[in-house]
């Protein structure tokens, strides 16, 4: 059985090329290609700039994170960004013991992130 | 109304652990009985004692400010009496008088009983399970074990790092295991009051098993923070407090042990 992940998704005002995406659930092994094929359609459709509101994001694991990090590399390399916020603290922990807090870009809230965009 | 039966008796499980079997109306009439049993309990000085009352029709509050009584005296001796098998019924009526707070309530005697190898002799529980080499096998899995530690009185914080180390360990012998499926993981827990031991036992790959090594001696043998290979065993390094991987024979076995922080 795959773990329940959803992704919503929303505009944000002002910013043609940027999209808001809510991660609901566990982000693991078992539905990372599901979350990479959404994510890559949000790029190809010409969103270059992503903001992840992960407050209701309960679990990631070191393949949820491996996909975050290539979605990072992939957004800079489009000329945009993938920014995360609202990230839980025990989900922080994993992404800082993986010593990836300084790769990706995290916010305390979506107002943060929003208002750090370009 | 059905006049009370009483019996002591030692648990069968665990002979320092008395039980006392109470059946029918315990009302003020049966106060005396009462007395006469809790006596002997006092004289065979086993003070933990388990009240098996499944059998139980009514409670009245007499009879309950009488156990409490019993209760404070096995308290005072170092033990405890709790209750084991209550109707709804009962046990609506303990918690309207307030009892639940001073008495222990168990499902069953088997339960009460466990409780008491948990909390006082602080033994630990172990579980066994085993599970096809299959990744969507894995959430449920790890959710399993970190709802036990929730359950066994882990905090929120360890459950969640306890929760993380299955899954990473789960998910390599799922990625690395043999190709063909032929054998089951196998998981164990042994978890105390103050940490968990955590062994996942796999078929290896036998084309995988000289880089697998590769990896795990170059991970354990640093306190590095891979990004690339390995990263799910250097989280499992990072959050737990020893790490061994054993690849003698054709199998994987990796031992973790975490100690409870919260």
């Amino acid at each position: 059985m795959e773990s329940q992940i959803e992704l919503e998704y929303e505009d944000i005002k002002g910013r043609a090329n940027a999209k808001k995406v809510r991660f609901i659930g566990d982000l693991d092994a078992t539905n990372v290609e599901t979350v990479l094929e959404k994510i890559c359609n949000l790029f190809t459709e010409g969103f270059t700039t992503i903001v992840a509101d992960f407050k209701k994001l309960r679990y990631v694991n070191s393949t949820g994170l491996g996909i975050l990090l290539h979605f990072s590399k992939s957004a800079k390399e489009k000329g945009g960004s993938f920014k995360i916020a609202n990230v839980n603290e025990n989900v922080y922990e994993i992404i800082e013991i993986i010593g990836a807090t300084t790769l990706l870009e995290i916010y305390d809230d979506v107002e943060e992130a929003v208002g750090a965009l370009k | 109304m059905e006049s009370v039966k009483m019996e002591i008796r030692q648990s069968e499980f665990k002979p320092e652990v008395t039980v006392w079997y109470i059946e029918g109306d315990l009302d003020s009439n049966s106060i005396e009985t009462l007395n006469v049993h809790f006596s002997r309990i006092l004289e065979g000085n086993r003070f933990h004692a388990i009240a098996e009352m499944s059998k139980v029709s009514n409670i009245s509050s007499a009879a309950v400010g009488e156990l409490m009584g019993c209760r404070q005296v096995l308290s005072d001796k170092g033990g405890d009496l709790v209750f084991a098998g209550l109707s709804l019924d009962c046990k609506a009526k303990l918690t309207h008088l307030g009892a639940n707070k001073i008495f222990k309530f168990h499902s069953d005697l088997r339960t009460a009983v466990n409780a008491y190898a948990w909390e006082v002799q602080q033994k630990p529980e172990k579980v066994w399970l085993s599970f096809p080499p299959e990744l969507n096998f894995v959430p449920p899995v790890r959710q399993l074990v970190s709802r036990i530690t929730r359950q066994k009185g882990y905090g929120q914080r360890d459950s969640f790092r306890i929760e993380t180390i299955v899954d990473e360990v789960c998910n390599n012998a799922v990625e690395h295991g043999a190709p063909d499926n032929l054998r089951d993981i196998e998981l164990f827990l042994k978890i105390d009051r103050k940490k968990i031991e955590i062994e996942v036992v796999n078929l290896s790959d036998p084309k995988k098993i000289n880089s697998l090594k590769a990896i795990s001696k170059s991970i354990l043998g640093t306190n590095e923070k891979k990004l690339e290979r390995g990263r799910g065993l250097s989280l499992i390094k990072m959050l737990s407090n020893d790490l061994s991987i054993d690849f003698s024979g054709k199998g994987t076995t990796v031992h973790v042990t975490k100690l409870r922080e919260e």
